[in-house]
């Protein structure tokens, strides 16, 4: 998508200027400024251990957010995201305090995480249920059930599977497995959004759904695998997640992440109308988040302080976005 | 009448156009520009209307009228330039101080509360602290009969068709005691015998005295109703001229600077060849057999021939859109609606459009930017996903040099005018944009296309390369379906015309022999 409107430039300009600022150089450029600052001002901030710290806190609040985008780009929104992440980590340490193998716990957990996405895109699709009650209704509902199966909030894997431990926890050349995901996650999603038939199906459904289904495309099955996507990449988060505290805690599900990560989505400019944003949306989204929340701790503002600079934060990439993708769409449709 | 002609460049202030009647005008503009991004979308244009007046704005998608109209209106401000109300001075800082002012737009997408009753769609903005519906039902009522609407006050606005929404929208002009309507392509969405309607309701208020600003892309209603046209082009003023003085080839050389001979209009001038081929030779590839579908279609039958155009002609809600929807499996067909569809003798019965598209059939929208085109997309972008979306072009990963050929080839074939395949679609003006979405559709290779108003909000100069680029796909050996509502268009594309009313085919016509008259009587009556 970047190098798109790169390549734009070897020819004559077009009859109007295209947007010369995205909101992906805008953010990009204040979690620069932003760091730097810190860097200045705040002493051990720029260090390779805080650094280190920094991306590994962010690690799952990225991955989150890559599956949100995945669903946000197709006018989509899961608010169950943390939910199936939860029941998927949860079901994955059941699985191994029942003494199971690994590899068939992991397999048991993405096989719950994929009938939440399935249950979720198939009401969306079908039902032709609005994404926000959807979701909002299968987060209740799966909390609920993890509730009543579990019988307790906090789960623990055994100390034994420490397969399992590994990657929340292992350090593969020094580098934290939370930030080997986060990379690994970035870069698969990166390519099936630009690189492949499917990932240009989310951008034209996101962009006009009638129209992609007028053009051919499967909308309701692509809906359906969409949802499944982004709840098994949830599932990948939680997997890092529980494995790096070595516990899950239900109440997660309650807790505000979910809006940490519909903030790092929109705040990097995949806009909550569909079609528009990439990964590098997500990532410079997470950066910014990653360094404002990392600098505010060093700084030791408490947390209702830290929650009323991350609203004020949501508020300004909304306006952001309402700037840059007018309503009154003037300039951009002269053509009528 | 003023004899005047305003030649453009001319720095001549607004008001010396009044001279020749001696009245001040209810509005005029003088030197008005605006600048979007540093291009001028108007510039330097000298405007004026008087009471009882109507003054058509003619020009190309992106010539400036809509927005020297929303400038009048408030809705933008512009850059340089002053208004002035009644010969002073006036400021219009929103839509609302334009409003006060006595200035309506009716705009082409109505602003009505759809979930609100027309009686309280007309009070909207007014309504007193408590409202007693009976009495505003009643003043509803008298309003909508004075003005010889037939629309209930206590009906829904959602449940109206778009003629009737426009009614009230006037209604509403009126009640506002407006001195000034703008109409913005108001003629757009209705069928003719509400266009003649609506006529005499223009007619009626210029007889009141309210000044109206006309803006079309039809030039014969302009021609017909106005007292006064305007021509604008690339933003810029080109005549200021007395209507009868008129005539719509010289309107149509003033719009696109150039002579446009008469040929898409004229009978078959394209049409000529392939027309004369004998129709039992023609291979039968779509048998349309006895479909209902709820209201909307009754019991239709038709048949599409290889290498023939199918003009279908018929008001809204004839089912004409609807019968084309079910073909493409846009439309879903439910076993309790009867009839049959047979693919080159086979039966068919798709539940959705990737089913028809699969089989060969492509529906190319009315509505290019409800949903026609993505307009996030690049042009080419917009056309490969067209093929991506076909058993053919399916891959699991995406080609640069595919999309690139593909582009190639379609921008040179219907004659897309983009200096770059990357541009943004809605960089395009209206007819490339539907050049693009015809692009789209042929990118998935069909072997029958059905176009729906294929030229509606399209450029003067882009229609005859359109209608080129259907005898084109017919001259292929493609079928081809064409509705439109215009039917000079109707007569000059098609080899056989089918005329729809009430949901049946009730006339079948050879576009040789037919003309307005026929089809119009078979429409209607």
């Amino acid at each position: 998508m970047v190098g798109s409107t790169v390549s734009v430039g070897q020819h004559r300009p077009a009859r109007f200027p295209r947007l010369l600022v995205s909101q992906e150089a805008v953010i990009l450029i204040v979690a620069i400024v932003l760091a730097l600052v810190f860097a200045l001002t705040l002493p051990g901030f720029a260090t390779v251990g805080n650094l280190l710290t920094l991306a590994r806190s962010v690690s799952v609040l990225g991955i989150l957010g890559l599956a949100m985008a995945l669903v946000v780009i197709g006018r989509g929104l899961d608010l169950s995201l943390i939910a199936a992440m939860a029941a998927g980590s949860a079901a994955v340490i059941q699985a191994l305090n029942a003494g199971l193998p690994v590899p068939v716990a992991l397999l048991i957990g993405l096989a719950v995480v994929l009938a939440i996405g399935f249950v979720n895109g198939w009401v969306i699709a079908f039902v032709e249920v609005p994404a926000l009650f959807t979701t909002l209704a299968t987060a209740f509902l799966i909390f609920g059930l993890t509730r009543f199966v579990l019988k307790t909030v906090i789960v623990y894997p055994p100390p034994t599977a420490t397969a399992f431990l590994y990657l929340g926890q292992g350090r593969p050349l020094g580098i934290p497995m939370p930030i080997i995901m986060f990379a690994a996650v970035a870069v698969l999603v990166h390519l099936f959004l630009s690189r492949t038939r499917a990932g240009r199906f989310i951008y034209a459904r996101g962009d006009n759904t009638e129209a992609a289904r007028l053009t051919g495309v499967d909308v309701r099955r692509d809906i359906i695998v969409s949802y499944m996507l982004a709840a098994a990449i949830g599932f990948l988060a939680g997997i890092v997640s529980s494995a790096s505290t070595a516990s899950m805690n239900m109440q997660i599900i309650n807790s505000t992440l979910i809006f940490d990560v519909v903030l790092v989505v929109v705040l990097g400019g995949v806009s909550l109308v569909g079609g528009r944003g990439s990964v590098l949306s997500v990532l410079v989204g997470t950066l910014l988040i990653g360094v404002l929340l990392n600098g505010l701790t060093i700084m030791n503002v408490n947390g209702q302080v830290q929650d009323i600079i991350r609203g004020l934060v949501l508020l300004g990439a909304i306006i952001l976005d309402n700037r840059l993708h007018p309503r009154d769409e003037e300039t951009a449709r002269q053509g009528d | 009448m003023n004899e005047m002609i305003i030649a453009a460049g001319a720095a001549q202030p607004a008001a010396a156009a009044a001279k020749g009647t001696g009245k001040v005008p209810v509005l005029s503009v003088t030197r008005a520009s605006k600048i979007y991004g540093g291009v001028h979308a108007i510039e330097d244009v000298d405007f004026d209307v008087h009471a009882g007046e109507v003054h058509a704005l003619v020009g190309e998608n992106g010539a400036g009228k809509s927005t020297l109209c929303k400038a009048i209106a408030g809705a933008i401000q512009l850059t340089s330039g002053e208004i002035a109300l009644d010969g002073a001075p006036a400021h219009f800082e929103r839509p609302a101080d334009a409003l006060a002012a006595g200035i309506n737009m009716v705009y082409q997408e109505t602003s009505l509360v759809p979930t609100m009753t027309v009686a309280q769609n007309l009070e909207l903005g007014n309504e007193p602290l408590i409202t007693r519906f009976r009495s505003l039902n009643i003043q509803a009522q008298q309003l909508l009969q004075s003005l010889n609407f037939h629309v209930e006050p206590t009906a829904m606005v959602a449940t109206l068709g778009t003629a009737k929404r426009q009614m009230v929208e006037i209604a509403r002009a009126v009640r506002h005691k407006a001195r000034l309507i703008i109409f913005d392509e108001p003629t757009a969405s209705l069928t003719p015998e509400e266009i003649l309607h609506f006529f005499h309701l223009v007619e009626d208020l210029r007889a009141r005295g309210v000044a109206i600003i006309y803006i079309s892309h039809a030039l014969e209603e302009s021609l017909k109703i106005s007292d006064r046209i305007t021509v604008l082009r690339d933003g810029k003023l080109v005549i200021t001229a007395p209507t009868k003085d008129m005539t719509r080839e010289e309107l149509v050389r003033h719009m696109v600077g150039r002579d446009i001979s008469r040929t898409h209009y004229a009978k078959h001038a394209t049409a000529a060849p392939a027309a004369s081929a004998p129709p039992v030779l023609r291979e039968k590839v779509l048998e349309v057999e006895n479909v209902t579908m709820g209201t909307a279609v009754k019991n239709m039958s038709f048949s599409l021939y290889a290498g023939e155009v199918v003009g279908v002609a018929g008001l809204i809600g004839s089912g004409r859109t609807e019968i084309a929807k079910v073909i493409a499996g846009a439309l879903k067909r439910n076993l309790i609606n009867g009839g049959m569809i047979y693919l080159r003798g086979k039966p068919v019965r798709y539940r959705v459009p990737r089913q028809a598209i699969d089989d060969g059939i492509v529906y190319i929208t009315e509505d290019r930017k409800l949903d026609g085109f993505f307009e996030t997309m690049a042009i080419d972008d917009n056309m490969y996903v067209g093929k991506l979306a076909t058993k053919a072009g399916r891959t699991f990963l995406l080609s640069g040099a595919v999309r690139k050929s593909l582009a190639a080839d379609l921008i040179a074939r219907l004659r897309i005018a983009a200096l770059d395949s990357r541009a943004k679609i809605v960089e395009l003006s209206g007819g490339n944009q539907q050049k693009v979405v015809v692009g789209k559709a042929l990118a998935q290779d069909p072997s029958i296309v059905i176009f729906d108003e294929p030229t509606r909000g399209v450029d003067v100069g882009a229609i005859p390369e359109i209608h080129g680029a259907i005898r084109r796909l017919a001259d292929e050996g493609k079928a081809v379906m064409v509705i439109s509502s215009y039917l000079p268009e109707v007569l000059s594309i098609s080899d056989r015309i089918l005329v729809a009313r009430q949901g049946r085919i009730v006339a079948e016509l050879d576009a040789a022999t037919a003309d307005e008259r026929q089809i119009m009587y078979a429409a209607i009556h």
